[in-house]
């Protein structure tokens, strides 16, 4: 039994407890503080799940908020304990432990044989892009299976990302608006059940006037780079095998560092972790065969490190105009990917694809909050008292008083006579 | 790694809990913890299968339930506190008002 089995038992076995004690404590508060242990050990398990941003949001608003507004309210009302319960339904007891029962029963029989293979996480799709780095192709349009994947993509660019199913694939690069491949190569991307991001780069580099470029597909690495660090990759699509060496100074050899020694051509080397205060200028591509750099990368605007990104970075030949090639340095910059389930991530998804409910959630709270405001609100319906006379409207009370003689509006007046009934005219 | 089955049964439990709590008793604050219980429940189940499938998404809806959580408790304590001002009392038992 590893650690993590172990960890699952003893934190479930006390969210069970405490949940059958919050049942259980005849008082109110004792109810509220298991109910707390009940939403840590909650927590807890989402940490184990993978799911630390939710672990947070669950002690920060279940464990702390919410419940601290039900001590509050108990406290209030001071309904820690029922005066004598009045036992009204006697039947239900039993029938609850008997539903309870039958639904416990029901679920472990639909989880244990359940169709859904719940024992290993299933694989996820693949996410795919094409670079061109082949100097003598022009403007191609990538087609995988026959299917448009990329249009128009020129020399030095990438596709972006595309997530595809997993499987073999027949890929294609068509001059741009032809029907005939000028190349045609088979690739597999695998699928992969672990949580990382699964990020492959098609390369295409190489090849002269008469020949076709070739493909590789390389395995990107989009994990999560340490803080303030950038991840480098470098690719060599050029002819020959080179060194990565730092000059460090100008002019002064002996601070010179080699940082990748001997890299052949097709091959893919990750850089340890570059940190964003690190000058990429002083670097150059020496040949490996020993000699002066054949390329620099003292360009500031293109050359650069940006934090919490990973970085392929080709050596591709480039054509010039009297059709030879140079080396050339393509950076290729992506964000890393934010890790499953960590704020970045769960921030993404909210401001993207998950906007509208976001906004009604919203919308439901400002809700809640006037809705409690209106409801708690002591409200006194009573008409108070000096109001009932105001409210007599004043051409009536002068009506009045001219009948009763007095003035009925005055507070200390005695109350309204009217005038002695006249005798009727002695009729005929 | 702990298979999923177990959190998926954890949570069942949890919730079957929770609903005991709210059949069987009678204060209406115990009520609705009981109701909160069996909200923690369905997330862990939701946070398993986010785990299982490779999927963000049941984080996200983590998120909402916990704030319609926050809301319903806001809007659900009032009301405590207003029955209990005309009442005395939160005892569900006594508060049924439109029986026949």
């Amino acid at each position: 039994m590893t650690t993590e089995v172990l960890l699952f038992i003893i934190v479930g076995g006390i969210a069970v407890a405490a949940a059958v004690m919050m049942l259980l404590s005849e008082n109110a508060v004792h109810s509220a503080l298991f109910l707390v242990i009940n939403f840590a050990c909650v927590a807890f398990l989402y940490i184990m799940l993978d799911a630390p941003f939710l672990a947070m949001i669950q002690i920060a608003v279940y464990a702390g908020a919410i419940m601290v507004l039900f001590l509050f309210v108990i406290m209030l009302l001071g309904a820690e304990k029922l005066q004598a319960p009045t036992r009204q339904f006697r039947w239900l007891a039993p029938l609850a432990l008997a539903l309870a029962g039958g639904f416990l029963l029901v679920t472990g029989l639909a989880i244990t044989s359940g169709q859904i293979s719940l024992t290993g996480p299933v694989t996820r799709a693949p996410m795919l892009r094409v670079v061109h780095a082949a100097p003598f192709a022009g403007t191609v349009d990538v087609y995988a299976n026959g299917q448009p994947f990329a249009m128009g993509v020129s020399f030095g660019q990438a596709t972006t990302f595309t997530s595809v199913p997993a499987g073999d694939y027949t890929v294609e690069l068509r001059p741009e608006g032809s029907s005939t491949a000028a190349l045609t190569t088979t690739i597999t991307l695998p699928g992969d059940n672990s949580r990382a991001a699964n990020t492959f780069t098609a390369i295409a580099y190489g090849g002269d006037a008469s020949t076709a470029p070739q493909i590789n597909l390389i395995t990107d690495n989009q994990e999560t780079v340490p803080a303030r660090t950038t991840r480098i990759t470098l690719f060599n699509a050029y002819t020959e095998a080179v060194n990565l060496v730092d000059f460090g100074s100008e002019g002064d050899p002996s601070d010179d560092r080699v940082v990748v020694n001997a890299l052949q051509p097709g091959t893919l080397v990750e850089l340890p972790p570059v940190s964003e205060d690190t000058s990429v200028q002083s670097w150059a591509f020496t040949p490996a065969a020993g000699g002066a750099a054949i390329f620099r990368m003292n360009n500031e605007e293109i050359y650069s490190v940006e934090r919490e990104t990973a970085q392929l970075l080709l050596l591709a030949s480039e054509s010039t105009f009297d059709d030879t090639v140079r080396p050339v340095a393509l950076p290729l910059v992506t964000d890393a990917v934010s890790s499953f389930g960590g704020p970045h991530a769960i921030g993404e998804l909210l401001f993207t694809r998950f906007m509208l409910p976001f906004q009604l959630i919203a919308v439901l709270l400002l809700a809640a909050m006037i809705g409690a405001i209106v409801l708690t609100h002591k409200e006194d319906f009573r008409p108070r008292r000096r109001d009932v006379r105001r409210r007599v409207m004043k051409p009536l009370a002068q009506a009045i008083s001219d009948q009763v003689g007095q003035d009925v509006l005055r507070p200390d007046a005695e109350a309204p006579r009217l005038p002695e009934k006249q005798p009727e005219p002695a009729g005929d | 790694m702990v298979q999923t089955e177990a959190f998926i049964m954890l949570s069942a439990v949890l919730f079957i809990l929770g609903a005991m709590g709210v059949l069987l008793r009678r204060n209406a604050i115990l009520l609705f913890m009981s109701v909160e219980l069996m909200l923690n429940a369905s997330n862990l189940a939701l946070v398993a299968f986010a785990r299982h499938w490779n999927q963000m998404d049941g984080h996200l809806f983590v998120f909402f339930v916990i704030a319609v959580a926050a809301a319903e408790v806001a809007v659900g304590l009032a009301l405590i506190v207003a029955i209990f001002r005309t009442k005395q009392s939160i005892n569900i038992d006594e508060l049924h008002q439109m029986e026949g």
